[in-house]
């Protein structure tokens, strides 16, 4: 009988017991060898158990002390010779190729000079080649770079005109694999390019609403399950240009603490409140919003316009999934609104691809305003809205996006329309149903793999999105650098994007990926986590091979 | 034969210093400028042992009264 434990996985106390448990080779009970994956049956008091159909699996294992004072004392040493440099370059010593103040603005008030800039200067230019590597072929399962070196540490790059082809690509949202140039869609989009060309030369409200639009809008409310739908130009765009549309002054924002930079952007551009509670942390949810029907607004008391609750589906720098049914529980108790972003999950999650609501298998007439990009698993760009049928015809006047920005081009929207098909089963193939079971079994085997070889993995098991820890400033580059060389093209990330010690590699699975893609991955991975020492995981490690024979 | 696995472990001991302390994204220049303070501070301190250990030594065994 297995105990179960709150999500709350930091807790001192109970990683001070295993210490001494496991010191003292006393067997341990079953709980601890899940101290740091926590199996999430029951938390927060309240009905937690009737609400989840399937067990709810995410770990984000803490920093190891030895590790964080490392990395501490690497950005430390960076910023000295930062600093040393900045002198050189300031004192004219060495050649300063940064931007600066020109010479008859010498007195003004600073442009360049603060700490944002010092860490561009000093730190970022120094890796600079792991970001922005140009490509020159479909970015699907395999892509072809185009080789660069640079003479001056990354300040400049030059071509050699060679090409690294071949190049498994573990860093596109390609979560679907329709980032593909033959094929069903592919041939439909060039059908329609002939027909409507390329350009739409207007926006939405004027000329440009091509009955193609209109197609693809009725195809996106079927999939969502809901009774209308809008798409626009720009998945950013569609998120900060809609938020303000919805709230004003005198509404409340409850946003996660890791929400995406769009959505913090609408939410700020709205003007309404913005109070942010911990990320997937439903106690913290709920205070807040007792808190905010109690009290009312700051200084007067009155009572809160709406109060909306922005979510996302797949935080894609966690890999975690959001507590959704809790979440819809909450929002119905306390009558507040949803806004739910499902940029990485739409597509990647749930047995018919239709994203998280179906993953929890849930109402979506549930979730007020149901967001979405095209960007990621549909292979196109743009983003859409999804709810009811009131809220849709009034953002069609009020919205930014639709009164201001062009339409979707024909071709983009002929790729969603195919894939969408495809995806539905209405294509009458099973493509798209087999793509969304292969992309479920990579991740668990992915994960599963990477876990077992000893690496830090946050996240949901369920999760395409796959953020492996490595921590130190050096690490970021060296990793980049040496899975290029042995032909696998990951994406890593640092400050800012991450907390300033926690930076991490990012891999992101698809459904284009062959099992022996990712066993190559895999080994080539666990080559350059022993060569770089970044297996920095405490659970009891299985060895893969030995189980194996 | 052994010289070539010896160079091998020390050159990757050298990798992991040069990761750990972000070394690795430094210029040449400053490699060896931090290296060298490095060896320097550390041959001081072994240095400065070696000429105090005895007095050292002497003096917590007098406070032990081990020896006059």
């Amino acid at each position: 009988m297995s105990i179960i434990i709150s999500s709350c996985s930091r807790l001192p106390v109970l990683h001070i017991i295993c210490e001494l448990l496991v010191r003292a080779h006393v067997p341990s009970p079953e709980w601890a060898h899940s101290l740091y994956a926590v199996q999430h049956t029951a938390c927060n008091g309240s009905s937690g158990l009737g609400l989840y159909s399937r067990p709810f699996i995410e770990s984000f294992e803490e920093t190891p002390m030895l590790v964080a004072v490392l990395t501490y004392m690497g950005y430390g040493i960076l910023t000295i010779f930062g600093y040393l440099r900045d002198f050189l370059r300031d004192w004219k010593i060495e050649r300063c190729h940064v931007a600066r103040e020109r010479e008859e603005q010498r007195d003004f008030v600073p442009l360049y000079q603060d700490f944002e800039n010092f860490y561009t200067r000093n730190l970022y230019m120094r890796i600079r080649d792991s970001w922005n590597r140009p490509i020159c072929s479909v970015p699907g399962a395999k892509v072809d770079l185009v080789e660069r070196v640079s003479p001056d540490y990354n300040w400049t790059f030059d071509y050699t005109g060679k090409v690294v082809e071949g190049v498994i690509n573990m860093g596109s949202y390609n979560y679907l694999g329709f980032a593909e140039n033959t094929g069903y869609c592919a041939d439909a989009s060039a059908e329609v390019t002939m027909k409507y060309g390329v350009g739409v030369a207007s926006t939405r409200q004027e000329m440009g609403n091509l009955d193609r639009h209109e197609e693809m809008e009725e195809l996106v409310a079927k999939f969502l399950g809901v009774e209308s739908a809008m798409a626009f130009g720009m998945g950013f765009a569609t998120n900060s240009m809609n938020i303000p549309a919805l709230t004003g002054k005198g509404c409340l924002i409850l946003s996660d603490e890791l929400n995406h930079a769009s959505l913090v952007l609408g939410a700020r551009l709205s003007g309404s409140t913005i109070r942010v509670f911990k990320h997937n942390n439903m106690q913290s949810l709920e205070k807040m919003l007792r808190d905010a029907i109690v009290h009312g607004q700051p200084r007067t008391h009155r009572p809160w316009k709406k109060i909306l609750i922005l979510v996302e589906g797949i935080y894609s720098m966690e890999g975690s999934i959001v507590r959704l049914p809790e979440v819809i529980a909450l929002k119905k108790r306390y009558r507040a609104y949803l806004y739910l972003d499902e940029a990485h999950s739409i597509g990647a999650l749930g047995p018919g691809g239709r994203g998280v609501v179906d993953y929890f298998g849930l109402d979506p007439r549930d979730v007020d305003v149901m967001m979405g990009t095209f960007t990621k698993s549909f292979g196109a760009a743009g983003g859409y809205i999804g709810g009811r049928k009131e809220l849709l015809e009034y953002l069609r006047s009020h919205s930014h996006s639709a009164v201001y920005a062009a339409s979707m081009s024909p071709p983009v929207v002929e790729q969603i329309i195919a894939s969408m098909k495809c995806i539905m089963g209405e294509d009458g193939t099973t493509l798209g149903r087999d793509r969304v079971q292969q992309l479920a079994e990579n991740t668990l085997y992915f994960r599963r793999r990477l876990t077992e070889m000893g690496f830090i993995i946050y996240g949901n098991s369920d999760s395409p999105v796959v953020p492996m820890m490595l921590y130190m400033p050096a690490k970021i580059g060296a990793f980049g650098r040496e899975m290029l060389k042995r032909n696998i093209g990951v994406v890593v990330v640092g400050f800012p994007a991450t907390p300033i010690i926690e930076s991490r590699a990012r891999f992101c699975i698809s459904a284009a990926h062959t099992k022996d893609m990712l066993d190559t991955a895999l080994s080539v991975i666990s080559e350059v986590g022993d060569l770089l020492q970044v297996k920095y995981s405490r659970h009891e490690r299985l060895i893969y091979d030995q189980i194996q024979d | 034969m052994a010289f070539e696995d010896v160079w091998k472990k020390i050159s990757w001991l050298y990798y992991q210093y040069i990761l750990v302390t972000a070394l690795y994204m430094l210029e040449p220049w400053e490699r060896a400028i931090f290296n060298s303070i490095l060896i320097s501070v550390a041959g001081m301190a072994v240095y400065t042992g070696y000429v105090f250990m005895p007095q050292h030594i002497m003096a917590i065994l007098q406070y032990f009264e081990m020896v006059q």
